[in-house]
């Protein structure tokens, strides 16, 4: 036993030595560098120019004249117009709730259904790609797609639940109507993203864990909750950052579907910075719209990333 | 603790491929059970089958007394080493050890205390709070022994769980999982490529090939008395000289090659069957402990050949010869890891370190008469 001992301890204890490897991955990082540098100027210019424009332009007096606007001095006065305005106050929950479902929602109808392909043996290839028509559309067609069956006149969900009784009920003529109809339109397209991106995660794992799992006595329950989930935690975390990051981002459904309404109720934050800058012209509290949105994303991200304990490079610790 | 008994059992792969024939084994109580053979002869297969794993395409499969054709694995009350451990990534240690015992709803300072007893037999306290992979490959495989025994389960199952370890690692686990072995006293069944680990672990060894078993005996048997020709080149190293040969009439002698080998009264009555084969051809078997020392030393039958290489090895002489025999290779029993001791001549000897042996000349070999092997050329099989 002490020889075994020995051997573990020797393996742990060598390091290499790194001094001239250091100097060499210098002088290739200076050769890197060089090469990126043009690529790495055009990226600058078109995106880190007007995210640093903008939120540059969230803290100044922005005054508009006859050809363009001009920055007038620094003030806070576009932050404490948000934090005054319920309108703001609104998009921010709404979009943080509607996030939080639609994600939980997607997440768990994802995973059934990378669950169930996992588990087929002919035909997977043919569900996959059906399944992919709906997250391969065109968010616009799909907002119109959902315009049409929930249409107040001719919609097919008035004809269906006119067929069961229940009515002619106008779907995006109520907040809650809207919200929830957007909901279903949402997770409708993205949900197949979701269980792509779990399945990938679930052929990825080792398969005698599975039975030594099976011989250690583990019920097809337990071994879901105790060795898939665990296992699967980074590819879940993976789709979540994505799916966090789109519908803090969303614009295009609520835009096409109902305009923001009825009255402001599907403001999501983007609806509400657009209107704010390019309909009303308030360039000032618009950025600054955009701005605090991003910090709430990245706060987002990072939550989710605390929650699934995820850290860069450290997946197996 | 149980027996394990396989009855004629045979397993047919959905795509059609048979990959184990009429297997019939019985492993008493306690006792440690090594299936051996070239890759691809359906040692993981049979395994498989007795852990539940794969179905039983036909045949009997009984633990203790009762049949579990049907059983599903977690009621079979077995354990099984996995070649790759399959240790969970995302527990650490005592996690991994304790987790079939938390599965059983064991109170948790039960738990605790038996992980903690099996850490200090596989010597893991250390790393306890660990995950695999962060521990080097023999504690990982120490771990999936620990995750084995704690169950204290009536069979265990081993599926070559040294093989991913280095050379001297492998020879350290070999004597400790005999070690532990023993000391829980549980029947085991053993798989593996390697026929040295066979030799040295097993109670009793099964040599398998293509999907048929060969010979089941204890190490030493296999050794001095192999069935057939398969045996006889699969087991031992370096492996049996085997030559194509002739019987005279009157079966008393062996041609091999030019030379005619004389048999002692010993070895025709010991392999009487030999005088049906008088004026047929054979194959002669001769391990290198068989050709000990140099002809002129001692009386009785000889062999002689041309000395292409001469090993020291201190305690005897590793003498690799050419004669004008045709070497007969066992299709599959050459281990493809093993050195191939055989490549530098067509014979090997081990022969005393005083005899006067040297490269590049003549020398005559004494033969250990008793040693001589014969088989049947067309069945393989071994002549008594
Ligand atoms: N699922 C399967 N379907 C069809 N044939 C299979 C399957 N699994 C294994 N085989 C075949 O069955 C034979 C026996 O395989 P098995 O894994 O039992 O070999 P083995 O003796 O364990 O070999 P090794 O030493 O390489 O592990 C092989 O020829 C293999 O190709
Ligand atoms: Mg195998």
């Amino acid at each position: 036993m002490a020889a075994i001992s020995t051997t573990a301890e020797r393996t742990t204890a060598a390091a290499p030595p790194r001094g001239r490897r250091d100097a060499n991955t210098k002088k290739l990082a200076r050769i890197g560098w060089g090469f990126s540098a043009p690529a790495l100027l055009v990226i600058a210019a078109v995106t880190i120019f007007p995210i640093v424009y903008s939120v540059i332009m969230s803290v100044s007096n922005v005054q508009l004249s006859g050809n363009g606007f001009a920055l007038n001095g620094i003030t806070g006065g576009n932050y404490s117009v948000l934090v005054h305005a319920a309108v703001w106050r609104y998009a921010v929950i709404f979009t943080i709730v509607y996030t939080l479902i639609t994600v939980i929602v997607e997440l768990v109808i994802g995973t059934c259904i990378a669950l169930v392909l996992e588990r087929l043996t002919a035909g997977r290839g043919w569900l996959m790609a059906l399944l992919l028509i709906p997250w391969s559309m065109i968010t616009v067609i799909n907002a119109e797609l959902y315009g049409y069956i929930y249409n107040g006149t001719y919609g097919v969900y008035q004809y269906l639940t006119g067929l069961v009784g229940l009515g002619h009920p106008v779907i995006l003529g109520t907040p809650t109507g809207a919200i929830a109809g957007m909901m279903v339109a949402d997770i409708w397209k993205t949900t197949p993203f979701v269980a792509i991106i779990v399945l990938a995660g679930l052929v990825m794992l080792p398969g005698d864990v599975y039975e030594a799992a099976e011989m250690d006595g583990a019920s097809g329950w337990t071994t879901f909750w105790r060795i898939t989930l665990p296992l699967l935690r980074p590819t879940i975390a993976l789709a979540v950052m994505f799916r966090v990051l789109q519908a803090f981002g969303l614009f295009d459904l609520p835009y096409v579907l109902t305009g923001g309404g009825p009255g402001y109720s599907t403001n999501s934050l983007a609806i509400l910075g657009y209107f704010a800058m390019f309909k009303n012209l308030d360039f000032g509290p618009g950025a600054a719209v955009a701005t605090s949105t991003a910090a709430l994303v990245l706060l987002g991200c990072l939550a989710s990333l605390r929650v699934f304990r995820v850290q860069v490079g450290k997946e197996n610790a | 603790m149980a027996t394990v008994s396989l009855e004629q059992v045979n397993k047919v792969y959905p795509n059609g491929f048979h990959a184990v024939h009429d297997l019939s084994l019985d492993i008493a109580d306690g006792e440690f059970m090594v299936l051996v053979g070239p890759s691809g002869c359906g040692k993981t297969t049979a395994l498989r089958m007795v852990a539940g794993l794969e179905d039983i395409s036909s045949g009997t499969l009984k633990i203790g007394t009762r049949t579990v054709n049907d059983v599903t694995p977690k009621d079979r009350d077995i354990a099984m080493v996995f070649q790759n451990y399959a240790l969970y990534p995302h527990m650490t240690v005592a996690e991994n050890i304790g987790f079939a015992l938390k599965l059983r709803k064991m109170p948790k300072t039960d738990i605790e205390a038996r992980v903690k007893e099996t850490a200090e037999i596989l010597g893991l306290t250390e790393w306890l709070n660990r995950k695999p992979g962060q521990l080097s490959g023999g504690q990982r495989q120490r771990v999936a022994m620990g995750r084995a025994i704690v169950r204290e389960p009536s069979v265990f199952l081993m599926d070559e769980p040294l093989s991913n370890l280095d050379a001297k690692l492998r020879v350290q686990m070999r004597a400790e999982v005999s070690r532990i072995q023993r000391r829980i006293n549980v029947s085991t069944i053993y798989v593996t490529h390697d026929q040295i680990e066979a030799m040295t672990m097993g109670d009793r060894v099964a040599v398998m090939r293509a999907g048929l078993l060969q010979q089941c005996d204890n190490p030493q048997v296999l050794y001095d008395h192999p069935d057939n020709l398969f045996v006889a080149a699969f087991i031992g190293s370096p492996a049996m000289n085997l030559y194509e040969a002739s019987v005279t009439e009157g079966a008393a002698a062996v041609r091999v090659g030019s030379q005619q080998i004389d048999l002692p009264a010993s070895v025709t009555t010991a392999h009487s069957g030999l005088a049906a084969f008088a004026g047929k051809r054979i194959v002669l078997g001769l391990r290198p402990e068989h050709l000990p020392a140099s002809g002129d030393a001692r009386p009785g039958p000889t062999l002689t050949g041309d000395v292409d290489l001469v090993e020291a090895l201190g305690s005897e002489l590793m003498v690799h010869f050419t004669i004008d025999a045709k070497r007969v290779q066992a299709e599959g029993a050459h281990d493809p890891d093993a050195e191939d001791v055989a490549a530098a001549g067509e014979g090997v000897a081990r022969v005393d370190p005083r005899a006067p042996v040297k490269a590049g000349e003549r020398f005559t070999f004494a033969i250990d008469a008793d040693g001589m092997q014969f088989f049947d050329p067309e069945t393989g099989l071994a002549i008594w």
